[in-house]
């Protein structure tokens, strides 16, 4: 399948810029050492690795859900690595993650799920209650449309299938209306054909709507067929960061080494 | 298995020894041997509280003429006075209801304070850890003694003795709830900007909520049995009514009770089956 990659501008915004970022967990282990990475406006770049090679850690570091031992996460020119409390809040509206399992609420339905994601820029005493901002329910309703599962909005997200839940956590992402979003591993438990849609997805909403897209992923044949850039994670240490294009096997192979060996 | 394809190495690397020998479990005989331990082991235990409870089965021969006299005695039941027994029917089920809402009420604050994941300070979670054991420990029955000679005889030293005890069963179960919950929704929704209280009812309360009402059912059941015990001290219904008449002699009037607590337990424990499986 071919897949119409397209160039993003040398010159378009930053989006995410990385600097220095080390982070040791309290057992003592060197999870990042020093990751340098910069994602700009309309670009999706994956990041591959072996298990345990830091993805995960990078990008929790980046959305704040872990706190990094040194370094800086520019998101919209504001360091998060620095940030807390209501900043924090403030500042993580421009981002949005993407899950391995979705992680939508059960029990609510697939609408409620993706307006879900616009909790932060109505935080409002119905709000804080439970309730839900009627408005923002057109847009919520377009989103699902958008990933293509608007007939499911009134469905329980505990019904859907993991392609149909990954869309609609997809939605609550977009509707969040963030510059920047993380898939930490989106189509991990996902069969090849959910895989190749939830990626071209990833893919379009990058091009389209002038996101950029950091995503973990372990198909390396995925993250050659769809990224721009490919950056290479091993021990904690970027091992390479290359255009997609210009991602030799070699090169992969070497991040799974001690996995061949 | 290696890349070349030419061993398929099922052995992970933790299993083996630094000699490189796969690690091996005891012995068939050692195994045998443990299983005889432990049986003689418990042989022993059980054997033992038969002594330290004086079990002696030839009583249970010799007392059967005894029940089959009180049983007698006891039958017909004494339906005239049905209207009678109404009204403590009615008090041993608000002594639940009571009991349940307000521990319930107490409970949930407390076990958000005492669930590790969701504390928003360790003082608060081990104050909280605290209340609930101190709680739990005390049998409703001491704690309606207690409440009994403090604000006197009747049902309401009876609710307040199954509150206080509520509190500490469901305060446990709930914070055990909110430990175990899918912690991914609360992630995800912190990540949009939302602000701690929109995360807990958006994405706790959705996550915990049937487990909590089918704990909060259970609980009400519960407490329905605890409070026809909790009669025999002093504390209001049905239970009350059966001492009196066990005191009495009355042994037309204590079937009649016994048929309605019968029916009353049977009641509360298909009709909080029922609800528990509607929120499931």
């Amino acid at each position: 399948m071919s897949v119409a990659l397209g160039n993003t501008a040398p010159g378009a915004e930053i989006r995410l810029a990385v600097r220095g970022l080390r982070m040791r967990y309290p057992n003592g282990k060197l999870a990042l050492d020093g990751v340098d990475l910069t994602v700009r406006a309309g670009e999706l770049v994956t990041i591959l690795g072996s298990n345990g090679s830091g993805k995960t850690t990078l990008l929790r570091c980046v959305a704040r859900l872990l706190d990094p031992t040194d370094g800086e996460v520019r998101v919209g020119g504001q360091d998060l690595a620095k940030l807390n409390g209501a900043a924090l809040r403030e500042a993580r509206l421009a981002l949005a993650m993407v899950f391995q399992r979705a992680n939508l609420v059960r029990r609510r339905s697939v609408l409620a799920n993706v307006v879900g994601g616009t909790l932060g820029r109505n935080r409002t005493w119905w709000t804080a209650l439970g309730g839900l901002p009627a408005d923002e329910l057109p847009l919520a309703l377009e989103l699902l449309r958008k990933v293509g599962v608007e007939q499911l909005g009134h469905q329980r997200a505990d019904t859907l299938s993991g392609g149909q839940a990954q869309r609609a956590a997809i939605a609550r992402a977009l509707a969040q209306r963030p510059k920047l979003i993380l898939a930490d591993e989106p189509v991990a438990s996902l069969d090849p054909e959910a895989a190749e849609e939830i990626m071209r997805l990833l893919r379009q909403l990058a091009a389209d709507s002038g996101l950029a897209v950091l995503c973990v992923l372990h198909q390396p044949m995925l993250a050659v067929r769809y990224s721009h850039r490919v950056v290479g994670l091993r021990d904690g240490v970027v091992a390479f960061d290359l255009p997609a294009e210009l991602c030799a096997e070699h090169a992969i192979a070497l991040l799974y080494r001690d996995l061949a060996a | 298995m290696s890349v070349d394809g030419t061993a398929l190495d099922i052995v992970p690397r933790s299993a083996r020894s630094e000699a490189g020998n796969v690690a091996r479990p005891i012995g068939g005989l050692g195994r045998r041997l443990v299983v005889v331990l432990i049986a003689l082991i418990a042989a022993a235990v059980i054997a033992q509280s038969f002594y330290v409870v004086q079990a002696r089965p030839e009583d249970l021969i010799t007392g059967a003429h005894g029940m089959a006299d009180l049983l007698s005695r006891a039958l017909p039941p004494a339906w005239s006075e049905f209207g009678e027994i109404l009204w403590p029917t009615l008090e041993t089920v608000d002594l639940a209801i009571f009991g349940t809402v307000f521990g319930v009420l107490m409970a949930l604050p407390l076990a958000v304070l005492a669930a590790g994941n969701v504390t928003p300070a360790r003082p608060l979670y081990y104050l909280a850890r605290g209340i609930i054991a101190l709680t739990r420990a005390v049998p409703d029955l001491v704690w309606a003694l207690l409440f009994v000679t403090a604000v006197g005889l009747g049902p309401f030293p009876g609710a307040l003795a199954l509150s206080v005890h509520s509190i500490g069963m469901l305060g446990r179960l709930f914070s055990e709830v909110i430990e175990d919950m899918d912690f991914g929704p609360v992630e995800a929704l912190t990540l949009t900007g939302a602000s701690r209280l929109q995360v807990f009812t958006h994405a706790v309360v959705p996550g915990v909520l049937p487990s909590l009402l089918g704990i909060g059912l259970y609980r009400f059941d519960e407490n329905l049995r605890s409070s026809l015990v909790l009669g025999f001290v002093g504390a209001g219904g049905l239970g009350f009514q059966l001492l009196t008449a066990m005191n009495l002699f009355q042994y037309q009037t204590v079937s009649l009770l016994l048929i309605a607590t019968f029916v009353l337990v049977m009641a509360a424990e298909r009709g909080s089956a029922l609800l528990r499986r509607q929120v499931a």
